[in-house]
């Protein structure tokens, strides 16, 4: 679950009144949820994200994330705290010296996970995005959407509550976009919470499900609409 | 932390190692130019120190008798060796004094003949454990019951002393101001090196390793490298250090007059050199790159 009570955050500018990034925000995300968060650029999607990863600390306000107290989490927790989520970048994020099976094992292996069980589960999700027979590919001999598909592997692989996805599809050609956002429906329909950012209305319409629109750090719109492939 | 796990992160280190090449080599050359300067600088070092104690060692003072009876002798033997500095001392009586005397001046023997009574004192050689004590020494020997005078070289004591003093300062500022240039170097070169791999370092943080889980690998790699470094260093240190030794020994004379012959020989000490740089090494450049890592671990 997320839930961001009164937020502000203010970032300092040097001396001068500096910028408010987000305003009074507040939200609820429930378990199993599938969420599109837009907004155009400077309207605080990145800031949203950023506090629901920990890498900044609201101004006031508190945020929880899988019944972490984000404003008060000691460092030390931090790292436990980010296993329970999963992460997906614009720009995949995958350690290039690795191969697609040792990206995916990697998380296991942060999360301490036996040999055993990383040579059940890695195949598993790989098999779940259709990799398995590029399991030995490393990042640079695979195209955007595979790319892109690795790194939903390793978002999945601990199997982790909540999925946040920053602009999961801005990279890579939009008749594949489709396919990563059916993806991470298939993933969400497993239980795990999706919150997807994206600038790509055709695909928020398209998908429809609850929408969250930020507009100068704040929540103009928040509502669930009907998508286009419901009648399909 | 599972062993399995273990053993993937110490595997990861000796990896990337070898995914780092161009940077692992540049740290394993500073490192190793470090070490092989320290230790034979080290090595030299002592070298001097040893020539110079023996030059200490051949220097003694000279204990002048009046015409003593053999009592008396002993007693200025017991009371010159009771002193705390002296670390030896040889009688050499007149009678030899003067049979040497005669022997060396072979040419005047008439000389000698013509005189009656042997002019030489006896007299006691001693030598002093602490060259800085040499004027006090003369003082206690001189008031000596029965000592006609004692006579020290103090000039070549004080030259000794000085020397010695002087080459302890700058041995030490020459080790002091390498290990500080090799720390320096050594964590310039880790943090361009972990600066190569920010990237790689937020992914791990943002899939949620802990810091010691990113950094294990980064400390095994620094280690490997500093203890090949240690090693290569060793190897060059002895072809270096040998061939300084054959160098001066071309000429066995000055060897002789500074008392060189008792100079470390590498042999003797290639295992405590080898088991100190690899050392020095490891800990070199496990610290270097763990400690350039702090800013990346920020995220």
């Amino acid at each position: 679950m997320v839930e961001l009570k009164n937020v502000d955050v203010h970032y300092k500018d040097g001396g001068k009144s500096g910028v408010d990034a987000l305003h009074d925000v507040n939200l609820r995300i429930n378990d199993g949820e599938f969420v599109f968060i837009v907004g155009n650029s400077g309207a605080g999607k990145s800031t949203l994200l950023k506090l629901l990863t920990r890498e900044i600390t609201p101004t006031n306000g508190r945020v929880f994330v899988n019944g972490y107290n984000l404003s008060k989490i000691k460092k030390a927790k931090i790292p436990y705290f980010r296993r329970s989520l999963g992460m997906i970048f614009q720009d995949f994020r995958l350690i290039p010296d690795m191969t697609v099976y040792e990206n995916v094992a990697f998380v296991l292996r942060v999360t301490d996970k036996s040999n055993r069980y990383i040579r059940q589960r890695v195949p598993y999700v790989l098999n779940l995005v259709k990799l398995n027979d590029k399991a030995k590919f490393k990042p640079t001999q695979l195209s955007g959407g595979e790319q892109q598909r690795v790194a939903i592997a390793r978002a999945f692989a601990s199997d982790p509550n909540l999925i946040i996805a920053d602009e999961p599809t801005g990279n890579i050609d939009p008749a594949l976009s489709y396919e990563i956002v059916e993806l991470l429906k298939d993933i969400n329909k497993c239980g795990t919470t999706i919150l997807m950012v994206t600038h790509e209305h055709d695909l928020v319409q398209y998908f429809g499900g609850r929408i969250i629109n930020l507009s100068n750090g704040s929540i103009a719109f928040d509502d669930v609409i009907g998508g286009e492939d419901e009648g399909e | 932390m599972r062993g399995s796990n273990f053993r993937y992160l110490m595997k990861q280190g000796i990896v990337s190692v070898w995914h780092n090449r161009m940077m692992s080599f540049a740290s394993f050359c500073i490192i190793m130019v470090s070490l092989l300067l320290i230790s034979l600088c080290v090595l030299v070092a002592f070298d001097i120190s040893i020539v110079i104690e023996g030059a200490e060692e051949k220097n003694e003072m000279l204990v002048y008798v009046d015409d003593a009876s053999e009592e008396q002798l002993v007693r200025i033997e017991e009371t010159i060796k009771s002193h705390p500095y002296v670390a030896a001392i040889v009688f050499y009586s007149k009678e030899e004094a003067w049979e040497d005397q005669k022997a060396e001046m072979e040419d005047y023997a008439e000389l000698f003949d013509a005189l009656h009574e042997n002019p030489m004192p006896d007299t006691f050689r001693v030598t002093l454990s602490d060259l800085t004590k040499i004027e006090s020494a003369r003082d206690v020997f001189a008031a000596i019951e029965g000592v006609e005078s004692v006579s020290a070289p103090y000039d070549f004591a004080s030259v000794l002393v000085s020397l010695r003093a002087t080459l302890a300062v700058i041995a030490g500022a020459m080790l002091i101001a390498l290990i500080i240039v090799c720390i320096v170097i050594v964590y310039n070169s880790a943090r361009t090196s972990v600066f190569a791999r920010r990237k790689e370092i937020g992914i791990m943080k943002s899939v949620g390793a802990t810091n010691a889980f990113i950094k294990f690998p980064f400390f095994i790699e620094g280690m490997f490298i500093g203890i090949v470094a240690g090693a290569v260093s060793w190897i060059l240190c002895k072809l270096a250090y040998e061939a300084l030794v054959s160098f001066f020994a071309g000429d066995l004379t000055i060897w002789q007059i500074l008392g060189l012959v008792n100079v470390i020989q590498f042999g003797d000490v290639m295992w405590i050199v080898l088991g100190a740089n690899c050392l020095a090494g490891a800990f070199l450049g496990a610290t270097g790159t763990v400690l350039s890592m702090g800013k990346h671990l920020k995220v």
